[in-house]
């Protein structure tokens, strides 16, 4: 091993993952003069990730399970390119735990939990179990062994209506479906199965009673091998559309510093008792506020998250780089004693999809693109001008995060970044994030997790407004410029005869 | 208000002046269709089409709205259904799209398979 940085161990890493969480592992490896190995799908060639790494291994075809998803492509690629760890970002392999252990037995190290613990609490249902033993109080719900429609249909008689059908793998959303009457369980169970099928290749489910108006909010936790666990606070993700997470800030306006400790505690509980190792986030379910406020675990993250940079900007750390020192052996590089919050941060994720038209996600290239700069702004992309956004993959292109020292100097600062924030070419959710982010509920900080399902429509809605004449004047003045330029270029097609000043129409 | 000026500053940025205040625009693309960016609004401006018929006398039928990909098919030809009916679901970026029936009918053909890949402004199913 060399001397020298805390990660010494590694020295070529393998980023088993594509867009914007890849560009961020790469770019913490640049700074620990870690070298990087990209893998690659037939949509992703030319992507920004591939062309960031030191190096890349294509690994098949456009569908994740023939690309991403192909643990047995991505150890190959690592072997062949002679990286010695494997970091899985978020999603595809990063919560598998046959894709830790082959890493483990192909002597590669896995930048996340043993594969021990991924298996604890990758099972949803063995999780559920182990918390309510180490005393983290948990919603009332059943897995049903057989997983039979008919057990289901019995499980939540038992629990009540409504309830919340979920998949035993995965996470995201994906997969969960809410049941308020008898009649459309079967159905619910059937399109929960698909999708945790196409998307974890388990179709294993479990029922919950589903807890009405709740926040979520989440504890990150830390664990290295030498026995130390800390929580580094919460992080508030109420604002989701269909289990979809949009909007998260930290720290969460709706909790005292009680309950802060509480649930902080809960989470590190949760941690030993899978003798955890690696960035973790515990999801909770919290109803009510203040001090009277009641927490229940809802499950356990084992990876890094999407939101991670809100923590990284409240309480100051850099959480790829300790997920690379504890994954090369070194201690935890903070102890709880020295972490603390300041000021306010707020995450959108920014979306290919078009809120006008239902939230349908988009496909197809972007033809113009900008990224807001300025103190307090930062983006996480994994796109750029010229990409295709494909089909195959989750429509998320980047992340805005901004960081103020209050909510309110980081909302007005989020809406003006969202407003520099320039994608042309496919629709994004940006007009959906600047209606959202002045919602007066946003504004007093009162959403809860049902709120954008029931009023996401509406601020979508709100999105649909006159364009200033100046714009249109932009366009006329384009459709010069390009006719001009392409009636000048032989073996182009010619101008185009309705592109005339004043052809526009709003 | 007098015309506005427009400067171009750079691939796709104009600065508007429209007498009162100055506006940083972006527009993209080529051809019909425009879009443009002000102040974090974006729209699409179409070229007027002269000498295109707008109404289309034949049913649109059944289409996708985006690329997507056939998980289930629950009705068959000679079928009958019902105005908000689930016809066949779609799965595009890991989430299920249910298309529904536009109005009550009978259905004609199924133009599409379970597992297909589906592409937008194409039908999946007739009515008769």
């Amino acid at each position: 091993m060399t001397v020298g940085t805390h990660t010494g161990s590694i020295r070529r890493l393998l980023i088993a993952n594509r867009g914007e969480i890849a560009v961020r592992i790469m770019r913490a490896c640049r700074e620990l003069a870690i070298e990087t190995v990209a893998v690659y799908s037939d949509a992703d060639v030319d992507a920004p990730h591939v062309r960031a790494a030191d190096r890349a291994v294509h690994l098949g075809a456009a569908p994740a399970r023939d690309s991403y998803l192909d643990g047995a492509k991505v150890i190959a690629a690592a072997q062949a390119s002679g990286a010695d760890a494997v970091h899985p970002g978020y999603g595809f392999l990063s919560e598998r735990a046959h894709f830790a252990k082959a890493c483990e037995d192909a002597r590669l190290v896995f930048v996340g939990p043993p594969s021990a613990s991924l298996e604890r609490m990758g099972s949803k249902i063995g999780a559920r179990r182990l918390m309510v033993e180490a005393g983290v109080p948990v919603v009332p719900g059943e897995a049903p062994a057989d997983q039979a429609d008919a057990s289901f249909t019995a499980a939540i008689e038992r629990i009540g209506f409504p309830a919340l059908i979920k998949p035993s793998a995965g996470g995201g959303g994906i997969g969960m479906k809410i049941v308020r009457t008898a009649a459309e369980t079967v159905d619910a169970l059937a399109a929960a199965r698909r999708e945790a099928k196409a998307s974890f290749g388990d179709s294993t489910l479990y029922v919950e009673r589903l807890i009405e108006r709740p926040r979520h909010v989440e504890i990150q936790v830390f664990a290295d091998s030498h026995g130390n666990v800390v929580h580094l606070f919460e992080r508030e993700c109420s604002a989701q559309r269909r289990h979809q997470k949009t909007v998260e800030e930290s720290p969460c306006p709706a909790l005292s510093a009680t309950v802060r400790q509480a649930m902080g505690r809960a989470a590190i509980a949760a941690a030993r008792a899978v003798d955890y190792r690696n960035a973790g986030t515990c999801e909770f379910l919290l109803e009510g506020d203040g001090d009277s406020a009641r927490f229940y675990f809802l499950e356990m993250n084992t990876r890094l998250q999407v939101e991670h940079p809100v923590t990284e900007c409240v309480v100051g750390v850099d959480l790829v780089h300790a997920q690379l020192a504890v994954a090369a052996g070194a201690p935890l590089p903070f102890t709880q004693e020295s972490l603390s919050q300041r000021g306010h941060a707020i995450e959108c994720r920014i979306y290919a999809e078009d809120p006008a038209q239902g939230f349908i996600p988009q496909a197809g290239p972007i033809l113009l693109y900008r990224e807001p700069q300025g103190p307090g702004i930062r983006v996480d992309s994994g796109v750029a001008a010229g990409s295709i956004v494909s089909v195959h993959y989750d429509p998320m292109l980047a992340k805005l995060i901004v960081w103020a020292g209050s909510r309110e100097g980081a909302r007005q600062r989020a809406l003006a970044a969202l407003r520099e924030f320039v994608v042309l070419g496919i629709r994004t959710n940006i007009p959906f994030m600047i209606q959202l982010l002045q919602h007066e509920q946003f504004v007093a900080a009162t959403i809860d997790t049902g709120f954008l399902d029931r009023e996401g429509v509406a601020i979508a809605a709100a999105t649909v407004q006159e364009l200033p004449a100046a714009a249109l004047a932009a366009v006329a003045e384009h459709r010069r410029l390009g006719s001009r330029v392409s009636a000048g270029t032989p073996g182009t097609p010619g101008s185009d005869p309705f592109l005339t000043l004043g052809g526009w129409r709003g | 208000m007098a015309d506005p000026s427009v400067t171009a500053i750079g691939a796709g940025w104009y600065l508007v002046d429209d007498g009162e205040r100055r506006w940083r625009v972006a527009v993209a693309g080529e051809g019909d269709t425009q879009w443009v960016f002000v102040d974090g609004q974006v729209e699409t401006i179409e070229a007027p089409k002269p000498g295109r018929r707008r109404a289309r006398s034949t049913d649109p039928g059944v289409m996708s709205p985006m690329p997507a990909t056939v998980v289930a098919i629950h009705v068959a030809p000679g079928q009958t259904v019902a105005e908000g009916e689930t016809l066949i679901v779609l799965e595009a970026m890991k989430m299920e799209l249910p298309i529904r029936a536009p109005r009550a009918g009978v259905v004609k053909t199924v133009a599409c398979a379970k597992g297909d890949l589906v592409q937008p402004g194409v039908n999946l199913l007739e009515f008769e």
